[in-house]
């Protein structure tokens, strides 16, 4: 699923997000990535989803390589992706299910089925009341859960949740996180990171990846 | 390609939402577009006009050769068939000196008493000419070489002139063009970029989510073709207009120029104006579009 070796991610401006990546995440794992704010989660995220490029090492992501995959192999590796942008990255003026319709359109899915499929999503994740509401207009735990509606409605093969908890109370945080791991599944890998470790503390069924200075230490607990 | 016709009538919503989000400013690119579109189909339409003028004038062109003293009529038709059969000649008449005095008779009116003074008929006899335009040249001086030809007069000057007018038009009229498409593109790719820099935030989000560069390419391109297609309807109907105005004002008054027919320039405007600005729309969205750089 994901295999980076000996990948480094050094900035234009010379700054060192991450030293000497060594991962291997296997198809429906569920993983989480710590460290604190600062330490490379985001760069880690930057570099699965294509949107920077390994200064060195080789990192392949769904069996196809980011070092060697140009914008147009970037976009296909992304369209199997269902991102969970950390500040949502809506589409204002738009509502709630043209959004989660609008990552769906260049999946080649016929518009009467993207639109149940979205309606169900939405529905899924408790919002099928503010469906044909404007984005602009609903809460920021709304907001968060139309993005979540529109990353997982594409059924995508990993899921990458960037600090989905962050601006959440506990209750909320621990909900989103519940409904995050639900769409792990068999073929859908969920990486979700977050620098609050008090919220996962007590899984017992995930990888976790301590990024530290760009460092990362990974510890994987299964029952 | 699968996707692009399932999602025919979400690019047309874009487009729609693309012009209304920069409403006012569309709506000048539009009137400007429409305006030079509108110059250029003038400047056309003085060409074709000048062309049909030249065309007209060049049928009846001519040169008249006038004859030695002492020729014989069996002579005069002999020559007048030689200088028939030369290259560039269509057909020659001889006018004898009755009809010559008669057309001067003509020309003058009431003011051609004055030819009563004279006791004999002053007019001599010619060959008139008719020449193809092109061949002027040859054709006098083939003409003044025949033995039997006294002297040639035409009215090469005048015809010269015709023909630098239409060419200047000609050119003026390629000037135009180069003009207005470089306008165009301007003014359509400088608004495709206004209106990729205010849905920047959605393109990129587009762009996370994997969506291919045509697709989000596409709406831009239907904003940009149908905002200058409009410009291209405004300049052909303001075009069909004046056209009609001046028909109705100019055409009777001077019944010895002939115009092209006013529904060839109405129908060539209508067919060549939209065509060209959306050729055009097509172009500045896509030259609008170039100027994207992915990250």
């Amino acid at each position: 699923m994901i295999v980076s070796k000996n990948v480094s991610l050094i900035y234009s401006d010379k700054t060192q997000a991450l030293v000497d990546v060594n991962l291997d995440i296997s198809p429906g794992e569920l993983v989480y990535i710590t460290g604190p704010s600062g330490s490379g989660k985001t760069s880690l995220l930057k570099l699965i989803m294509g949107i920077e490029s390994p200064t060195t090492g080789t990192l392949s992501v769904l069996g196809k390589s980011i070092n060697d995959s140009g914008m147009m192999g970037i976009r296909k590796i992304r369209r199997s992706i269902g991102p969970v942008f950390q500040e949502f990255k809506l589409i204002e003026g738009r509502t709630s299910l043209e959004n989660v319709m609008i990552g769906m359109r260049f999946l080649g899915i016929k518009p009467k089925q993207m639109k149940a499929v979205a309606n169900e999503t939405l529905e899924n994740v408790g919002l099928g009341h503010k469906k044909l509401s404007k984005v602009e207009n609903l809460s920021w735990g709304e907001s968060q859960r139309v993005a979540i509606a529109r990353a997982v409605a594409r059924k995508p093969s990993l899921i990458l949740a960037d600090e989905p908890t962050g601006n959440l109370d506990y209750d909320n945080a621990i909900n989103i996180l519940k409904l995050l791991k639900s769409f792990r599944n068999d073929n859908t890998t969920v990486i979700i990171t977050t620098h609050a470790t008090h919220l996962i503390k007590d899984e017992q069924e995930a990888t976790f990846i301590r990024v530290d200075n760009g460092r990362i230490t990974i510890e994987r607990r299964y029952r | 390609m699968r996707s692009f016709l399932f999602n025919f009538g979400y690019f047309i919503k874009e487009s729609g939402r693309v012009i209304r989000l920069n409403l006012m400013s569309n709506i000048f690119s539009v009137l400007g577009t429409g305006l030079i579109l509108f110059l250029l189909g003038i400047v056309i339409t003085g060409t074709d006009i000048g062309n049909r003028l030249v065309i007209m004038l060049n049928e009846e062109a001519e040169v008249n050769g006038y004859f030695s003293e002492n020729i014989t009529a069996e002579e005069r038709e002999a020559l007048a068939d030689k200088i028939g059969s030369m290259d560039g000649v269509r057909s020659t008449r001889i006018v004898d000196e009755d009809e010559a005095k008669r057309r001067m008779e003509d020309i003058l009116g009431e003011e051609a008493k004055i030819l009563e003074l004279f006791d004999e008929n002053p007019f001599e006899a010619f060959i008139e000419i008719r020449i193809d335009i092109d061949a002027t040249d040859y054709v006098i001086d083939g003409v003044k070489n025949s033995p039997g030809i006294e002297y040639v007069r035409d009215n090469r000057e005048v015809l010269e002139k015709i023909q630098d007018i239409t060419y200047a038009l000609k050119i003026l009229g390629y000037l135009m063009m180069a003009a207005v498409g470089i306008t165009t593109l301007i003014i359509l790719s400088h608004m495709i970029r206004q209106g990729i820099y205010n849905n920047k935030d959605q393109i990129n989000t587009l762009r996370l989510l994997g969506s291919p560069g045509t697709f989000i390419s596409f709406p831009y391109i239907l904003t940009g073709l149908f905002l200058t297609l409009l410009g291209g309807i405004l300049a052909a109907l303001s075009i069909s207009f004046i056209i009609n105005g001046a028909y109705n004002g100019i055409g009777g008054t001077i019944p010895f120029i002939s115009l092209p027919p006013r529904e060839e320039l109405i129908n060539k405007m209508f067919i060549l104006l939209p065509g060209l600005s959306m050729a055009l729309g097509l172009l500045g969205s896509l030259f609008g579009l170039s100027s994207i750089r992915e990250k």
